[in-house]
């Protein structure tokens, strides 16, 4: 039956613009990285690797990426623990009881960052957290339980509630549920999570940019200075860096989830 | 009775760490900006009587109020477009449209932000195309200035559009195009009077969700405006950290808020925020 | 309304292929005016395909449709003037009864007051008046049913098309909405073309069934030429139950021949295959008489009743013989003389003209 309506060709026409307005300027960096010229331009007379190599050969910018990943790595970790037990506890207990805390839940998705950013300007200082690997990790890792809290609810929303009733009912303990019956069957979901509040932490600017100065010099905060300062070409590579990054990433989750679907 | 309430007691047990880290690391430094903002620099509602007193506070939140509204406009029209490309595709193009809204959205927005700066600065791209061209003698103001914000805040919030719209077109039921053709209708008039009115709950879902994210954005309007615009976000960034006026930032802070939660919950019966993640996987 | 009121259909060599598949192979028929023709079939037989062809949703990649002798194949769906009941009705939900119905008047840009007129007449014909304002979920599924047809004829449509129109409601709905339709058809006189899996819907409502199987027209006729001779093998097999008793055609006497399977002489009217071939017959169920002590008929054969049921009305027989394989005899319980039982040894018999030779199917 499909096929029998398809859209006009102004419809058409305005998709096919609209899908060349979100790729095509992502697609620009990618030449202007490669560029001989020691501006910001398209390639003149070849292609060059030169600024690749500034950026992978700078102490500064490859500090700033172990910074980042180390964080990130960090920060989901303690996103995935928090937000999978979480979504477990409130799948289980009745539905009104959690309403409460699923909407607590979701407000990091929802309330600016800046006015996190700058809340915790303040409330870090007398911790001591402020310009600390702990404190960009907490910050990142708290603002990253929701994209866990939604992938394994998602997960969970097709699971049997029966399987954990008859578990528990041949004598298995809460724990070992959850390990030999819940955990298998939303490791997907748990995967997707840990992925999306990867990508949250390591591309995360404006609360670096309020509790993070010296010590503390993420990735994304050195773009920021270097957009705001010195527009070079290096910066084009490490964007097409991070671009490769962030679509590697997207790939293994998709090919991740291809496969337990097949399975 | 108390079996089952130990059961449960187990479970709850599992919500608690998250809880916890919510509150303590989330909810408190939040609930401090709301304190500060009747708090510094004395107590009482005085950085609030500024709303209604200060130039600048009254034109900042004009700017924002009509750069969102532009914004919302135009990602929710292109958005639309996307959506129902979708929709309408079949299911091998589907999966092409679907890389090209969700690769955006995944991609650093300082790298977009940075792209939109490579193509409109006044040297940039755009410019020496043309002027290559010559369609034009002298660069154009294409960044650094409200237009500028707009290119990227819309850039950036269409994929966000297009998913909540995606999901409520999916529901409609092929079979009802079909048939209103079979009826007699053109396909002007299918779309008008079938397909546009049973995807409007979606149109205002992403309506509303596109709206509350262009409120407190920060980073696209501060780099694509150049500091001459100034958005919301920016603007309490600038009373925190260069004019150290804690007070005048976190009433403002607190205005968003409170705006963004009363819209959600004017219109929480279209928008649910977690089935627009459930599909953006 | 005389039943000129309807048109002529005619498909000549109608073909639809998806790549290597072959949905719909070379279909021909005719229907006329004011005809009741349903499109029979197991599920992937084409039917739906050819419906939509003649809808105009899906292009042959051969052949033509043509309406009154005219060419139709490339007009879109829009511009056939065809009404269409979807297998699920395919009401539009966010609009009320009325406006469903006034849909087709209203893209036809017909005013406001004609509009309303046209449409109370339609609701008029299927007894909806009361429902105008419901939105179509609110509805029963029979009356959802109902908005659909009026929906789809309120425009007065030079055709009417029927896709599975009761598969989606109960068993006694059904009964009650097949006669509704079969009213309905004699009141308008309208040609209406329907889409079915249902053999009883198909026999009950059609003035013509057409039966296709793999994509191909298998017979085309009026509901009793088909019941009583099929042609092959599927069709006997389709339409109602039949028995298959397969043997070797031995002499052929003036008003028929004998069949010979083993030991067993079987005597058969009409015009036979060839003497000496192989020929398979088809034997109603109901055909058959459960023989009492000294009663006879043109063909009798025992066997052990292996199973039975009772089905109210009669009952039904599996008895196994020992030259013809087991046999299937339906009965009715006024008739019947002998009390079934496992096990129980009976004769059955029946008459030189109950069953008919019919073609095995091409593989």
């Amino acid at each position: 039956m499909h096929g029998t309506y398809g859209a006009g060709p102004f419809g058409r026409g305005l998709a096919w613009a609209t899908a060349l307005y979100l790729l095509l300027p992502i697609l620009i960096v990618v030449p202007v990285a490669l560029t001989d010229q020691r501006y910001l331009s398209l390639p003149k007379d070849g292609i060059s690797l030169r600024h690749f190599e500034t950026v992978l050969t700078s102490p500064e910018w490859l500090g700033s990426i172990w910074q980042s990943f180390t964080i990130a790595i960090a920060a989901s970790a303690l996103s995935v623990v928090a937000g999978t037990l979480c979504a477990i506890g409130c799948w289980r207990v009745s539905r009104r009881s959690t309403d409460i805390v699923r909407v607590l839940m979701l407000l990091p998705l929802i309330i600016p960052s800046i006015v996190y950013a700058i809340g915790l300007y303040r409330y870090f200082g007398p911790l001591g957290l402020l310009d600390r690997f702990l404190g960009v990790v907490i910050a990142h890792g708290v603002t990253g339980i929701p994209y866990v809290v939604i992938t394994v609810s998602t997960a969970l929303a097709t699971f049997d509630p029966r399987l954990e009733q008859a578990a528990r009912g041949m004598g298995a303990s809460l724990f070992q549920t959850l390990r030999w019956v819940i955990l298998p069957r939303i490791m997907p979901g748990i995967f997707s999570g840990a992925i999306f509040a990867f990508i949250h932490s390591w591309d995360e600017l404006v609360m670096v940019l309020f509790i993070a100065s010296r010590d503390v010099f993420t990735l994304p905060r050195r773009i920021w200075d270097g957009i705001n300062e010195n527009l070079d070409p290096a910066m084009a590579a490490v964007a097409v860096l991070l671009i490769v990054f962030t679509l590697s990433l997207l790939l293994a989750d998709r090919a991740l989830r291809r496969r337990s679907e097949a399975g | 009775m108390s079996a089952a309430g130990r059961t449960s007691a187990g479970w709850w047990l599992l919500i608690l760490p998250a809880l916890l880290l919510v509150l303590v690391f989330y909810i408190a430094p939040i609930l401090q900006v709301l304190a500060i903002s009747v708090s510094e620099p004395e107590p009482g509602f005085a950085n609030y009587e500024r709303l209604w007193t200060s130039e600048g506070v009254q034109r900042v939140i004009l700017t924002t109020l009509r750069i969102c509204t532009i914004t919302t406009a135009l990602a929710l029209l292109l958005g639309y477009a996307i959506a129902y490309a979708i929709t309408l595709a079949s299911p091998r193009a589907r999966g092409w449209w679907m890389l090209a809204v969700l690769v955006p959205l995944w991609i650093s927005v300082l790298v977009r932000a940075f792209a939109w700066v490579t193509l409109l600065r006044r040297q940039g791209l755009v410019n020496n195309m043309l002027m290559q061209w010559g369609l034009i003698s002298e660069p154009l103001a294409l960044v650094w200035n409200e237009f500028g914000i707009l290119v990227g805040m819309v850039h950036y919030m269409v994929p966000f559009a297009v998913l909540p719209m995606l999901s409520t077109m999916r529901e409609i039921d092929p079979r009802l195009l079909a048939a209103a053709r079979g009826l007699g209708a053109s396909r002007g008039q299918v779309f008008r009077s079938i397909f546009l009115p049973l995807s409007t709950p979606g149109v205002i879902a992403a309506g509303v969700l596109v709206f509350i994210f262009s409120l407190g954005f920060y980073i696209t309007p501060a780099i694509l405006g150049g500091g001459k615009t100034l958005m919301a976000a920016e603007w309490i960034s600038l009373q925190i950290l260069d004019l150290i006026r804690w007070g005048l930032g976190t009433m403002l802070a607190t205005v968003l808020v409170l705006a963004i939660l009363v819209t959600l919950i004017v219109f929480s019966r279209v928008v649910d925020l977690r089935r627009m993640f459930g599909t953006g996987g | 309304m005389s039943a000129l009121a309807g048109h002529a259909l005619a498909l000549r060599g109608l073909t639809k292929r998806y790549g290597a598949f072959t949905a719909v192979d070379d279909v021909s028929l005719e229907v006329a005016q004011g005809q009741f023709l349903t499109l029979l079939g197991p599920s992937g037989s084409g039917k739906t395909t050819i419906l939509m062809a003649v809808a105009g949703f899906v292009a042959p990649s051969a052949g033509t449709v043509l309406l009154d002798g005219g060419d139709i194949t490339p007009l879109p769906p829009e511009k056939r003037d065809f009404g269409m009941v979807f297998q699920g009705y395919a009401l539009f939900p966010h609009m009320s009864v009325a406006d469903n119905v006034a849909f087709p008047l209203r893209v036809r840009g017909m005013s406001r007051a004609d509009r309303d007129a046209k449409v109370r007449a339609a609701l008029d014909l299927v007894q909806l008046q009361k429902f105008t304002d419901r939105l179509p979920r609110q509805l029963s599924g029979g009356q959802q049913q109902r908005v659909a047809l009026a929906r789809a004829l309120v425009f007065d449509p030079k055709l009417l098309l029927l896709d599975e129109p009761l598969s989606a409601l109960d068993k006694k709905l059904r009964a009650e909405l097949q006669e509704e339709l079969k009213a309905l058809h004699r009141r308008i006189g309208r040609t209406f073309v329907n889409v079915t899996h249902d053999q009883e819907e198909a026999l009950s409502l059609s003035d013509t069934i057409a039966i296709l199987n793999h994509g191909k027209l298998v017979q085309i006729g009026d509901p009793n030429g088909l019941y009583e001779r099929p042609r092959t093998r599927f069709v006997a097999d389709f339409l109602g139950k039949s028995n298959f008793l397969e043997g070797t055609v031995r002499t052929r006497m003036a008003e028929g021949f004998l069949l010979e399977a083993g030991p067993v002489q079987l005597r058969v009217h009409g015009a036979g295959p060839a003497e000496g071939t192989r020929a398979l017959l088809s034997l109603r169920p109901e055909k058959l008489a459960l023989l009492a002590e000294g009663e006879t008929a043109d063909n009798v054969v025992e066997g052990t009743i292996r199973a039975w049921s009772y089905l109210g009305a009669g009952s039904s027989l599996v008895v196994a013989t020992e030259h013809l394989g087991e046999i299937r005899a339906v009965l009715p319980a006024w008739k019947s003389s002998i009390d079934p039982a496992e096990g129980l040894r009976v004769r059955l018999g029946w008459a030189a003209d109950a069953a008919v030779p019919v073609e095995e199917d091409a593989a």
